[in-house]
C-alpha cells in the first residue's frame, strides 16, 4: 500500500515539473505536427495507387505512419526515467528520498510512472492532431484508448532500460548518447515508417526481431483495420512481457546501486 | 531514560575499501546540542549517514531512541531529520512543493502537511516566497528550505551536516538561533558537524573531534579548552628596576604556571596550565609583596580552535579554505545552471 502511495508521489513531482516546462509541451505537440505534415505529405503518393495501398495496408500513408510517430515519440521519452534519476543523485535528491521512511522500489517505480503518464499524453495529442489530419481510427474510441495503453506501457520498456543504465552511468550526456545509439536503430529498423517487405532482406530480418515491430503490430491493427485479435494479441504480449521484464531489472539495479 | 543516540565500536569501510570510520563509540543525551567537529574526510558525514540508515555500517552498535536501527529501520526514519552537507532541493519546484512533497515521503496526511509546513516556512521566513521557483531562492534561503523538509515530521532527533557552510554571518548566526529555539522549543536533540569552531563552542553542549576516522577527543567545549590548558597572562609591570630576573623567578614558582616570557615590548607572558583566572589574584598578591606596581594586564584563554589543533594536529586554515572555495564553486555553478 505504501509502495502505491510513495510510488505516485514520486511520480507526481516529475508531473508537476513536465507540466511546469511549456517548451516541452510544446515540443510535444509539434513534432507530431511536424512529422505528421512533411513526412506525411511527401510520402502520400506512394499509397495513393492500388500496388503501394496493397503493401501498406491503407491508401493514407498518414494512417500508416501515425502508428509509427506514436511509437517514435514513446521511445524518445522512456530516456527521461534515467535521466530524473541521475539529477536526483547529483542534487542529493535521491539521498533525501532514501532518507525517508518511503519505500524504495517506489523510486525507480514512481520515475517510469511518470514516463508512462507522459507517453499517454503525449500518445493522445498525436491522435487528436492525427484525427484533425485525416487520419481515422477504426476502432474508434475503444481502440484508441487502447493504442494509448500499449504506447503507455512500451514507453515503461524504455524507462525500465534507461534506469537500470542510470545506475551506473552518472551524467546526463552520457546517458543521453548510450540510450540514443540503441533507440535511433531500433526506431529504423522496425515496421514504424515502412512495411518490412519494402526492406533490404538482412534489415527484414532485424526488423522482424525488433520490439519496436513487435509494438507497431497491434497499434496499426486498432489504427487500419479493426479489433482482430489474432492480429493484436502477439504484440501486445511481448509489450506487457517486456514491460515487466525491465520493471524488475530496474528494481534489480536500484537496488543493488544503492546498498552501500 | 534512554540516551537518543548511542554508538558503540561504529566501523565503516567502503566498497572501494577507504576506512572512514574505525570504531567510535559515544552517545548523545535527550535534548542535548552534540557537535561533530574534524578536517575534511574525517569521516562526520558518514557518520551521519550511518546513524540515520542512508549507510550500512561495517560493524558497531547502533542505538537511536534506544532501538536498533538496523531491526527497525522506518521507524527510525520517522524520529530522526536530516539536512545534508550539499543542499538537496528541487530547484524547478516552488518551495512550498519541496517541502509539501518531503511531508509525502513522510506519509503525513495533507491537513497536518499543510498545517506543518507553513509553521516551518513561517518560523524559517521562507512563507512569503513558498510560491517561488525555488531556482530563484538565495544559497541562504536554500539551506533554511532544506532544514525546514528535514523538520516536517517533527522529527525528535534532527542531524545538520554543516548547516552553515558557504554562509554569510548574519544567515549563520540566524541558521544557529533556529537551532537554539528547536531545542528550547520542541525539546529536539540536534546532532550537528561544522567547521566553525566558534559556533560549536557557543551552541554546543558537548563536541566530539574526529580525525582519520578516530574520535580524539570529547567533552564540554570548556573542560576541553581547560584540558589542554595554556591560558597566557600578559602583564605589565613597573618599578621593576633591575629585578627582573627575581621577578620571574617568583613568578615561575606561582602554583600551575608554566612558564614566563619577556615580550618585544617589555612586558611578560605568563603561560599557566589552566584557570589564568585564578593565577591573576595571585600575582597582585606577589607585586604588592614585592613593591611592585601592575600597569596592565589580560588574559587569553584557549579557544576551541587551539583545542582543534591540538588534537588534530594539522592547519586548520587550508582545509577550511579549500571548503570555502569549494562551497563558492558549488553556488557559482548552481548559479550558472539557473542561468543567472
Ligand atoms: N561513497 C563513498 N565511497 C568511497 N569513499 C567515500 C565515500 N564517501 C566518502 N568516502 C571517503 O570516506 C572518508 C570520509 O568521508 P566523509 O564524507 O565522511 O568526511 P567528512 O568528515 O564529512 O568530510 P568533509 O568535512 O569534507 O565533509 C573520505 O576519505 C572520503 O573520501
Ligand atoms: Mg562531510
Amino acid at each position: 500500500m505504501t509502495l502505491l502511495f510513495d510510488t505516485w508521489y514520486v511520480a507526481k513531482r516529475e508531473l508537476i515539473k513536465f507540466f511546469r516546462t511549456k517548451v516541452r509541451l510544446v515540443v510535444t505537440l509539434v513534432q507530431p505536427v511536424i512529422w505528421l505534415a512533411f513526412m506525411g505529405n511527401t510520402m502520400n503518393q506512394v499509397t495513393d495507387n492500388p500496388f503501394g495501398a496493397q503493401l501498406f495496408g491503407t491508401s493514407n500513408y498518414l494512417a500508416f505512419m501515425t502508428p509509427g510517430v506514436i511509437l517514435m515519440t514513446v521511445l524518445f521519452g522512456g530516456v527521461f526515467g534515467g535521466m530524473s534519476i541521475v539529477w536526483d543523485r547529483r542534487i542529493g535528491y535521491l539521498e533525501k528520498l532514501m532518507a525517508a521512511p518511503i519505500n524504495r522500489g517506489a523510486i525507480p517505480f514512481g520515475k517510469s510512472l511518470a514516463v508512462m503518464v507522459q507517453g499517454a499524453i503525449q500518445v493522445a495529442a498525436i491522435v487528436i492532431i492525427a484525427t484533425l489530419f485525416g487520419v481515422r481510427f477504426q476502432t474508434g474510441i475503444g481502440g484508441i484508448l487502447v493504442i494509448i495503453l500499449l504506447a503507455s506501457l512500451f514507453s515503461g520498456i524504455l524507462s525500465g532500460i534507461s534506469l537500470s543504465l542510470a545506475a551506473s552511468i552518472r551524467t546526463i550526456e552520457t546517458l543521453m548518447a548510450v540510450v540514443n545509439l540503441f533507440t535511433l536503430p531500433l526506431m529504423f529498423a522496425s515496421n514504424a515508417l515502412f512495411p518490412i517487405d519494402m526492406m533490404p532482406g538482412w534489415l527484414a530480418t532485424i526488423a522482424r526481431l525488433n520490439p519496436v515491430t513487435y509494438a507497431v503490430g497491434p497499434i496499426r491493427e486498432l489504427t487500419l483495420h479493426g479489433w482482430e485479435w489474432g492480429k493484436i494479441l502477439p504484440g501486445a504480449g511481448v509489450i506487457v512481457g517486456l514491460t515487466l521484464v525491465f520493471m524488475g531489472v530496474s528494481q534489480l539495479v536500484f537496488q543493488r546501486a544503492t546498498s552501500e | 531514560m534512554e540516551n537518543a543516540i548511542e554508538v558503540a565500536g561504529l566501523v565503516k569501510v567502503y566498497k572501494n575499501g577507504t576506512k572512514a570510520v574505525d570504531g567510535i563509540s559515544f552517545h548523545v543525551a535527550r535534548g542535548e546540542i552534540f557537535g561533530l567537529l574534524g578536517p575534511n574526510g574525517a569521516g562526520k558525514s558518514t557518520t551521519i549517514k550511518i546513524l540515520i540508515g542512508l549507510l550500512n555500517p561495517t560493524a558497531g552498535e547502533l542505538r537511536i531512541n534506544g532501538v536498533d536501527i538496523r531491526a527497525y529501520p522506518a521507524e527510525i526514519k520517522r524520529a530522526t531529520g536530516y539536512a545534508a552537507q550539499e543542499t538537496a532541493i528541487d530547484d524547478r519546484l516552488t518551495g512550498w512543493e519541496n517541502i509539501s512533497l518531503q511531508g509525502r515521503f513522510y506519509h503525513l496526511p495533507g491537513r497536518e502537511i499543510r498545517d506543518r509546513a507553513t509553521e516551518m516556512l513561517k518560523m524559517f521566513d521562507l512563507y512569503e516566497r513558498r510560491k517561488d521557483l525555488t531556482a530563484t531562492y538565495s544559497g541562504g534561503m536554500l539551506k533554511r528550505l532544506d532544514i525546514a523538509c528535514a523538520l516536517i515530521h517533527r522529527p525528535q532527533i534532527l542531524f545538520l551536516d554543516e548547516p552553515t557552510l558557504g554562509l554569510d554571518v548574519q544567515t549563520r548566526q540566524m541558521i544557529w538561533d533556529y537551532i537554539e529555539r528547536l531545542r528550547t522549543e520542541y525539546g529536539m536533540t540536534i546532532f550537528v558537524t561544522t567547521h566553525y569552531m566558534e559556533e560549536a563552542d557557543v551552541l554546543c553542549d558537548r563536541v566530539a573531534i574526529i580525525d582519520q576516522g578516530k574520535i580524539v577527543a570529547l567533552d564540554t567545549p570548556d573542560a576541553l579548552k581547560a584540558g589542554i590548558g595554556g591560558d597566557v597572562i600578559y602583564v605589565r609591570f613597573s618599578g621593576i628596576d633591575g629585578n627582573e630576573a627575581a621577578l620571574r623567578t617568583k613568578i615561575g614558582a606561582v602554583a600551575h604556571v608554566r612558564r614566563v616570557e619577556p615580550t618585544a615590548d617589555g612586558a611578560y607572558r605568563v603561560i599557566v596550565e589552566q584557570a589564568g583566572e585564578e593565577t591573576i589574584p595571585q600575582l597582585f598578591a606577589l607585586c604588592d609583596q614585592l613593591g611592585i606596581t601592575i600597569n596592565a594586564v589580560s588574559l587569553k584563554k584557549p579557544s576551541l580552535d587551539d583545542v582543534y589543533l591540538h588534537f588534530t594536529g594539522r592547519a586548520m586554515r587550508d582545509a577550511e579554505e579549500s571548503r570555502e572555495a569549494h562551497a563558492r564553486a558549488r553556488i557559482m555553478r548552481g548559479r550558472a545552471r539557473r542561468g543567472k
